[in-house]
């Protein structure tokens, strides 16, 4: 999931964005929650037309039941191509499910969708649940960098994700004043790393999932050796694992200091 | 500018962007007012320029994806192409983009008719040379001719005559709309899908022809199929033709990238599938209301004849001159 979790988009302002891909896992429960939506509403017509055809002038006019099984036919058929098809494109690339997730298909390289997008993709919708379970689907999303379906790649789309990305399960921040707090002189004086040498540190440390394995092999004894050599450390091997856990040990040191630190702290 | 001064000073752009994007929600641009909307085109090219200096002063992750997201999102809205009034642009798609989207692409269309006349034509003369081959080609649950006995087109009608109507039409319609989308999704198989599906209906078809000809009942298997059949068939070969585009797209991109050249043959193809849906309705009543009928063969035959060629003069000789820019407008306002 590394590889490429981001779709570029070259804005006329000569700034790129970057859109956040959509996992397998949101796009899954996104569509779970409209095939519980689309059953919900062809149960609830199931019932009414069940009770139309139980008052017996009603029945008696029309030969009911027969339009019953007629327009269930028509419903089922709108929900399954209809409904994607109409919802991406009235609200922009979202299902009900799909804005449950706050997930959204757009143009690669951005851009809202228009119909012939949104129409091609839900077609193919067809071949990518082929064999079954949507086999061909999960196989091409795994095979294309920007996880793309066949409808997807057929219809030049990708599915994003807008959630914002809560970066304070991995640190208790995220502003820079809480930056300057907690660099404390307790957490200095805890782990003995100079100002600037903590911000590098604590940097990583919080950014640590965003990247990959490769950038963290490259990256971590570039920061990590000069420090460690000027506390006169010794690591017993420089890997990845090894020099995380010393990371993980400073901040950990960093954090205790710190609460130990808190009520004078907390004084106005 | 240090980074807490930037974060100052544009913190309050970015939060209304934010509440702007909340209140357009799911429904895009047309919901805001004129001074919204002036508000919105000043306020993004600002926040992605943030998104710019975000990068450039190393800000934390969290203000950083904050602001791309919203630029994204704000994005998203300002540059998709303007959203026709519905009725308006189906009229005008069928009044004049159809018939020329179908004269832009009427070679592949031409390929899927000689795949099926081929398939059709070799599954008839086998049968006639030699009938039993028919009992291999054609599934005979519901055999209507076993030989034996006389048969008469009244015969074949009268199977459907008690069936109830309105399920009857919905199945059969929502049934060849649900293998004409099928048709066109399967080219993505570099088009072999797709020429199986036409070669499987042709088969079927010729076989049945051939089965109902060895017994001289041509005359009776026409009238009972003709009248719904050939527009039916017209419009499945429209969506094949649709499907070959796109597989031909897939096996053949030119001077393109092979995604690129999929992608273009898609979105050209999509809409040539969409507009047989019409096609397939009519057809569909036509099979539930006259061809079980007692109307005489011939007129069946002629009834069809005429939906056929009305098709076709539609999508070859309808929508010739210049668009009236004014309709165009108007679709898109």
């Amino acid at each position: 999931m590394q590889e490429q979790d981001f779709d570029l988009i070259e804005t006329p302002e000569n700034v790129e964005l970057e859109q956040r891909l959509a996992g397998i896992g949101s796009r899954l429960v996104a569509g779970v929650i409209d095939v519980i939506i689309m059953f919900l509403v062809f149960f609830i017509g199931f019932l009414l037309l069940l009770l139309a055809s139980g008052i017996n002038s009603v029945g008696a006019a029309f030969n009911m039941q027969a339009w019953a099984v007629a327009f269930m036919v028509v419903v089922l058929f709108l929900m399954f191509w209809g409904y994607p098809i109409l919802f991406e494109y009235w609200w922009n690339g979202q299902t009900p499910g799909k804005r449950h997730m706050r997930i959204r298909v757009v143009r690669e390289g951005g851009g809202g969708v228009g119909f012939a997008e949104v129409a091609t993709r839900n077609l193919l919708r067809i071949v990518d649940l082929m064999p079954f379970g949507y086999g061909v689907a999960g196989v091409t999303m795994f095979l294309t960098r920007k996880v793309q379906r066949l409808g997807d790649l057929a219809a030049g789309t990708v599915v994003i994700s807008e959630q914002a990305t809560d970066y304070s399960a991995f640190s208790d921040r995220t502003t820079p004043k809480e930056w300057e707090a907690a660099m404390s002189p307790a957490a200095l004086r805890a782990t003995s790393l100079t100002p600037q040498e903590y911000r590098v540190i604590a940097n990583y440390h919080i950014r640590r999932t965003e990247l990959s394995l490769e950038a963290r092999e490259r990256v971590l004894p570039k920061l990590l050796a000069p420090i460690l050599a000027r506390l006169g450390v010794q690591l017993p091997e420089m890997s990845v694992v090894v020099m995380e856990a010393y990371v993980d040990e400073l901040m950990d040191k960093a954090r205790r200091a710190e609460q130990s630190e808190k009520p004078p702290e907390a004084q106005p | 500018m240090t980074a807490a001064r930037f974060l100052e000073t544009r913190g309050p752009a970015w939060d209304r962007l934010e509440e702007l994007l909340e209140a357009m929600g799911r429904r895009g641009v047309g919901t805001l007012s004129e001074e919204q909307l002036h508000e919105l085109t000043r306020l993004y090219p600002a926040v992605a320029v943030d998104v710019a200096r975000a990068r450039l002063y190393h800000l934390d992750p969290t203000t950083q994806s904050r602001i791309n997201r919203l630029a994204v999102q704000a994005h998203s809205h300002l540059y998709r192409g303007a959203r026709p009034r519905p009725l308006l642009a189906i009229w005008r798609f069928f009044r004049w983009d159809y018939p020329r989207l179908f004269r832009r692409l009427w070679a592949y269309v031409v390929l899927a008719v000689v795949i099926f006349l081929v398939g059709g034509l070799g599954a008839y003369a086998s049968v006639v040379m030699r009938p039993s081959t028919a009992y291999r080609l054609v599934p005979f649950e519901f055999d209507m001719v076993d030989g034996s006995e006389e048969v008469t087109a009244e015969d074949i009608s009268e199977r459907f005559r008690h069936m109830d109507k309105p399920p009857m039409a919905t199945g059969i319609v929502t049934n060849n709309i649900r293998v004409s989308f099928v048709a066109f999704a399967l080219g993505i198989t570099a088009g072999i899908g797709t020429c199986y599906i036409v070669l499987f209906n042709a088969i079927m078809l010729g076989g049945f022809a051939g089965h109902f000809a060895s017994h001289q009942l041509s005359y009776e298997f026409w009238s009972f199929i003709a009248g719904h059949g050939i527009l039916e068939i017209f419009a499945i070969l429209v969506s094949a033709g649709a499907g070959l585009r796109l597989g031909i797209s897939l096996a053949l991109p030119g001077r393109l990238t092979r995604r690129e050249s999929l992608r273009q043959g898609g979105l050209e193809a999509v809409l040539l599938v969409l507009g047989t849906i019409p096609m397939f309705v009519v057809a569909g009543l036509v099979e539930t209301l006259i061809t079980p009928s007692y109307l005489p063969g011939g007129l069946k035959i002629l009834l069809g004849v005429l939906l056929g060629g009305g098709a076709l003069a539609y999508v070859l000789l309808t929508a010739r001159g210049p668009e009236p820019t004014g309709l165009r407008d108007a679709a898109l306002t």
